[in-house]
């Protein structure tokens, strides 16, 4: 990145565990590293399953579900990345995430349960301080 | 992306790629670019002029061009700062 980088920053706290809210995710994180921003998602609640090494498969929400197939098709046609190679696009320009220690060590999950597109496990002063001065968004 | 660089001058096609894909095309060309270099892209998502626009806003480049051809959005930018 860009040493001299004024473009401020943009942190996302990604709480949702539901398929559909992992797309502005990647777009929104990916975009936001294109724009030499520097980029924050601290991941927590049941937003967590989608960090495993062991994939969980992460539902619709019950009232979208009939047009998961439509919306899967519609993606796939416009060639829209999935979130995860997005996510992972933003980490190469700099992006970093964190999952959440505390909502982590509820679900039973350590570290070593989380894949590679997280960074580092933190608590909440941690991630707060990362996005002080900057916008943030919950998801 | 297909990237061809020459002598300061490289070329992004990012056609078929929606958004984020081409900004982010071009972000991985600025990477690699030095100030006074021409980055041209070209782009068939709708949302590319804008978003080219607010990408060198942002990053205090300059747009030289952008124009809409029949089958394609051509972006032409000169770099000013890295």
């Amino acid at each position: 990145m860009p040493a001299e980088s004024t473009s401020g920053a943009l942190s996302i706290i990604m709480f949702s565990g539901t398929a559909d809210k992992f797309i502005p995710l990647g777009v929104l994180a990916q975009a936001a590293a294109a724009m030499e921003m520097r980029v924050n998602v601290f991941v927590t609640g049941f937003a967590l399953l989608g960090f495993t090494k062991k994939p969980n498969d992460l539902p619709f929400p019950a009232e979208f579900a009939s047009m998961a197939p439509a919306l899967a098709q519609g993606m796939k046609a416009a060639r829209v990345q999935p979130w995860d190679a997005m996510l992972r696009q933003a980490k190469e320009l700099g992006a970093k995430v964190y999952a959440c220690s505390m909502m982590a060590d509820v679900m039973g999950l350590k570290k070593a349960d989380f894949n590679e597109l997280i960074d580092d496990v933190v608590g909440a002063a941690t991630f707060l301080e990362k996005a002080e001065r900057g916008q943030t968004l919950f998801i | 992306m297909d990237i061809t660089a020459a002598s300061g001058r490289t070329l992004v096609d990012s056609r078929g790629s929606s958004c984020p894909g081409p900004i982010t095309d071009l972000a991985m060309a600025y990477r690699r670019a030095k100030v006074g270099d021409t980055i041209e892209l070209w782009a068939t998502d709708p949302g590319v002029k804008p978003d080219v626009q607010a990408w060198a806003a942002k990053t205090r480049n300059e747009i030289v061009s952008i124009e809409d051809q029949p089958d394609k959005i051509v972006a032409v930018l000169r770099i000013l700062r890295r």
